[in-house]
């Protein structure tokens, strides 16, 4: 590979190190768009025997200095950020070395700083496609190292000689790096720097498809958003009773200005039972246990499936920011795991009077509502009746921008009869207020997908959703008057799109909890799992090795000990030469070094002892370094030391 | 006939000896590995800061890098052996052409970008790659500094490879001799001393390549059967031996007197015997017959020559050689003596 070609391949590492950018977007596209064009000027330079000087050096360098104080500014004012302004700096720094590069050799600086943007870049991705990226990076990262290796011993030789080729060494060591690479994975340190707050503070610039408020001043816009929020896995025997799942993020029970909001009280931190758990409600039917992982969108809030009674293994769970939702207390983590137990009826733990909700009902509503519900009078009938209607009678419009105008509650029972979820539940609240029935709105995830190969229901951020919850008397019903058919996650696609979906979902499922979201906790539940297997294995060898440990046993075992004993021995007898000199000269005050010849040993010692010792040295040379096999000469070293030590 | 190479003695000043980059031990990070070490701190600290895994993969990957680097060139290196093969005639002073084998016998690792070094070697030897269980014969140039046996001890591997981030070393043994020949002189000197025998050819009344008879003597183990006289050894029933009369004019007797006073230098006697062997080395250039006397030796080989001047040591007990006054004599004397001719 000649040395442009090897110059082409620098730049277009670091032009590739930057590619990540666009998809997680820690800095704006513009910059990455012009760091590729002067990069591909260079590129396209260099490819036709020019030099990198796209750019005439003396203004690069000017550029350089004035960038100091654009530094600055840009984290200040322009991208108000002093992560993406490094960011922006970098790709300067990118930029401006090749041209550098004419007037010295910088390879070391280069691709350092391509390093850099390869940081930058896998810092801010949380898919597992970041994964490929990183292998093939390394491949061509181990490439430009051997490159440059070579070249610098080359020179250090003063030597001529022609680049090997590389990509079979490349891919051999990349092969054994991603090998120690994966063992280091799971050792390294996950303590966090408990002085210094984080740098980077959270990298996942999540958004959730929850909002804090339902404004129904502003048209929404739902974009598709394929994120995982939550997986939760439960056993078959759950599954007909509790799916669809409901994750509940927030509850609106208040409205105000065209606005549904959430009542925000103090939050209560809950009792927890000495084995970990909280209990958040009453339970009453059959229930069921499951398992959620679940990653943190809106602060530390908990999506919890509806039926949830009680939640293990979470620390400290508060009540808030609204009655009956929960939050933990888990600083600066992106996820979280937890069991959770599930009844069929769950029921507040203390029975209190719920108000019904303060939406200005007016007449018009009211008499839909009576019209709706006829002459029943048991308020969940009224409910069912009046979800039943919406979800028949009225069309769901899955993008709101479509109905193209600001619309009220009551412009969406009456007239426009169109809408997305929010509109449907806010419809159906308002209906039960005319009617008296305590209802609120509740936000959070719907549905979502069975991933069969690995038995978890994966819930993303396009599966947000909103519906009802109507008041009983003793506990809250769900209701939902959203077209089941047109609910999120509805869509039928093909079997082998489900198939790849879930192969998909089931490598994202292993990415997620055993890559990203592996922490301390799972660091200290591998080391205990792993002691502990240790000691069960070691106890089951004892149950084992107990009743035959009659005198029988005692005399296999000492034999046993005896055979490793004459092992030792035999192998303690079998040394080389080296070691038995190195012995000899160690008793001596004569340490050899890993880099010492055994002249340079012999020639620490007393002229006497090295005159005594040349003969051995020599004979060790000799079967050492012989292309013949001396077969005697070791035990004769051991004899003859054995003479010099008497 | 003995051609050393061209290269005048003070040409090969590409001894390696205090080559920026050699050092003393078994590892060093080079520039680069300083490079990657502090980024991977770097990498490590933010990773640590923020507890993102995705750092922690680079984390990974990066101390893998590392890790791997200095198993794979310290695995490398541990499995080298460097043999000597041969090496042309050596002469003091100039460059010698030579072969290394180095075999690898490790079963997992290649080792490429392998620079040897010693103090014989005249410049570093760069070898490409030794594939693993494979050996690679290699050419080097030595430069021995002084006559004599010289014993190969040791030599240096280094190797950057396989992504440079450090400059590993490792001493191994090598086994070898090689008898150097003296340094050679400007041949400017030596033509002086032809001056007083240029021109003449006439009997040395020495015995020596020639036509007409000097003497019979018994046979010695050694001598060619071609001057053998067969008619005397017939008659007296033992190995005769017809011994002829040196040509002076196509001949010379070089006398080396190794009798070293000890108030004479080291550096006296050494160039007395580079002078004597640019002298022989003249002469056989010219195609004179060349007979040189040293204590106990009679040589007219001028590989033997040349060898018995490499060898030959200082005595301090006075020689007395048999000389004629066509003989050349080298000898040092004490410094209120002159040396003789």
């Amino acid at each position: 590979m000649s040395e442009r070609a090897h110059e082409i391949e620098a730049l277009a590492l670091a032009m590739f190190a930057a590619v990540p950018l666009y998809l997680t977007q820690t800095i704006g596209p513009v910059p990455i768009v012009v760091y590729h064009a002067v990069m591909l000027a260079i590129v396209l330079r260099v490819a036709a025997g020019k030099s990198a000087e796209v750019v005439p050096a003396w203004i690069m360098r000017g550029l350089a200095i004035a960038y100091i104080g654009f530094y600055a500014v840009d984290a200040a004012a322009i991208s108000r950020s002093a992560i993406a302004a490094s960011t922006h700096l970098v790709l300067f720094i990118s930029a401006y070395q090749p041209i550098e590069s004419m007037r010295r050799r910088n390879d070391a600086q280069r691709l350092l700083i391509t390093a850099l943007i390869f940081t930058a870049s896998i810092a801010s991705a949380t898919h597992v496609s970041i994964l490929p990226f990183v292998i093939v990076f390394a491949f061509f990262f181990f490439r430009q190292l051997m490159h440059v290796a070579h070249r610098d011993t080359i020179a250090a030789a003063a030597a001529t000689a022609p680049e090997l080729p590389s990509s079979r060494a490349a891919g051999f060591y990349l092969g054994a790096t991603s090998a120690a690479a994966l063992m280091l994975f799971p050792l390294l340190p996950r303590v966090r720097n408990p002085i210094v707050p984080g740098l980077a503070g959270s990298l996942t610039n999540a958004s959730t498809g929850l909002s804090e408020v339902i404004d129904l001043n502003n048209q929404r816009t739902i974009s598709s958003d394929t994120t995982v929020v939550s997986r939760v896995t439960m056993g078959r025997d759950a599954m007909p009773f509790f799916t669809p799942l409901r994750l509940r993020g927030a509850v609106y029970d208040r409205f105000r200005n065209n606005q549904w909001l959430q009542a925000r009280r103090e939050f209560l931190p809950l009792d927890m039972s000495p084995n970990g758990s909280v209990r958040i409600a009453r339970d009453s039917g059959f229930t069921r246990h499951a398992f959620a992982q679940q990653r943190f969108v809106t602060g530390t809030r908990l999506f919890l499936p509806v039926g949830t009674y009680q939640i293990d293994g979470v620390p400290q769970v508060y009540e808030g920011p609204t009655r009956d939702t929960y939050m933990v207390w888990q600083p600066r983590t992106d996820s979280i795991l937890y069991d959770l137990r599930m009844a069929r009826d769950v029921a507040p733990l203390t029975v209190r009077r719920v108000p019904v909700s303060n939406y200005p009902v007016t007449p018009p509503i009211t008499s839909m509502a009576r019209r709706i519900v006829g002459n029943h009078t048991d308020p969940m009938t009224q409910a069912a009746d009046i979800e039943r209607y919406l979800s028949t009678n009225f069309q769901y419009v899955p993008d709101p921008s479509k109905i193209g105008r600001r619309m009220t509650v009551d412009d969406f029972l009456l007239h426009e009869r169109r809408g997305h979820c929010e509109y449907f539940a806010a419809g159906m609240v308002a209906l039960m207020s005319a009617l008296g029935t305590p209802a609120r709105i509740v936000g959070g995830f719907y549905g979502g997908k069975l991933n069969p190969l690995t038995g978890w229901f994966v819930l993303r951020r396009e599966d947000a959703h909103a519906w009802v919850e109507v008041y009983d008397g003793a506990a809250w019903r769900t209701f939902d008057p959203t077209p089941a058919s047109l609910r999120p996650g509805a869509g039928q696609g093909g079997l082998l799109g489900m198939y790849a979906s879930a192969i998909g979902d089931s490598i994202n499922y292993f990415w997620d909890r055993r890559i990203l979201t592996y922490g301390l906790a799972d660091q200290l539940r591998f080391f205990v799992d792993s002691f502990e297997s240790a000691r069960d294995a070691l106890r089951a060898v004892k149950l084992r090795v107990q009743p035959v440990f009659t005198m029988h046993g005692a005399a296999i075992a000492a034999a046993m000990m005896a055979v490793v004993a004459l092992l030792y021995l035999f192998a303690w007898q079998r040394r080389p030469a080296f070691a038995l000199l190195r012995e000899h000269l160690a008793r001596r005050g004569v340490e050899v070094g890993s880099a010492m010849t055994m002249e340079e040993a012999l020639g620490r010692l007393p002229a006497d002892d090295a005159a005594a010792l040349a003969p051995l040295i020599s004979l060790y040379e000799r079967e050492r370094f012989s292309a013949h096999v001396s077969r005697g000469a070791r035990a004769e070293i051991r004899r003859r030391l054995a003479a010099l030590a008497s | 006939m003995i051609t050393p190479p061209a290269t005048p003695h003070s040409a090969p000043s590409t001894q390696h000896s205090a080559l920026p980059w050699q050092f003393d031990g078994v590892v060093r990070l080079t520039r680069i590995g300083v490079t990657f070490v502090l980024f991977t701190v770097f990498a490590g600290f933010a990773a640590i800061n923020t507890g993102n895994n995705a750092l922690y993969i680079g984390l990974s990957f990066m101390l893998g890098a590392l890790l791997l680097s200095g198993v794979a060139s310290k695995g490398g290196l541990k499995h080298l052996s460097v043999d000597f093969e041969s090496v042309e005639e050596a002469w003091a002073g100039r460059e010698a052409h030579g072969r290394l084998r180095v075999a690898n016998r490790s079963r997992i690792w290649n080792v490429r970008d392998l620079i040897l070094t010693s103090s014989e070697l005249a410049a570093p030897v760069f070898v490409g790659i030794v594939g693993r269980r494979r050996d690679v014969h290699v050419d080097a140039t030595f430069l021995f500094h002084r006559r004599g046996l010289v014993q190969l001890n040791s030599i240096d591997l280094y190797t950057r490879y396989p992504f440079g981030f450090f400059l590993k070393k490792r001493r191994v043994k090598i086994r070898g001799d090689v008898v150097v020949y003296p340094r050679l002189l400007d041949a400017e000197a030596a033509r002086e001393r032809f001056r007083p025998i240029d021109g003449e050819q006439h009997s040395a009344s020495r015995p020596g390549p020639g036509s007409d008879v000097h003497a019979f003597r018994e046979y010695a183990r050694g001598d060619s059967l071609r001057h053998v006289a067969w008619k005397k050894s017939a008659s007296l029933g033992r190995w005769i031996i017809k011994q002829t009369e040196l040509e002076a004019g196509r001949a010379v007797h070089v006398v080396v007197d190794p009798y070293k006073p000890r108030s004479v230098s080291d550096d006296d006697f050494e160039q007395m015997v580079s002078e004597a062997a640019t002298f022989v080395h003249e002469a056989l250039r010219r195609g004179f017959e060349v007979v040189v006397s040293m204590p106990r030796l009679e040589l007219r080989n001028g590989r033997e020559i040349f060898r018995a001047l490499a060898l030959i040591e200082p005595v301090h007990e006075p020689f007395v050689p048999l000389v004629d006054r066509n003989s050349v004599v080298f000898a040092v004397r004490r410094s209120d003596e002159r040396k003789s001719a």
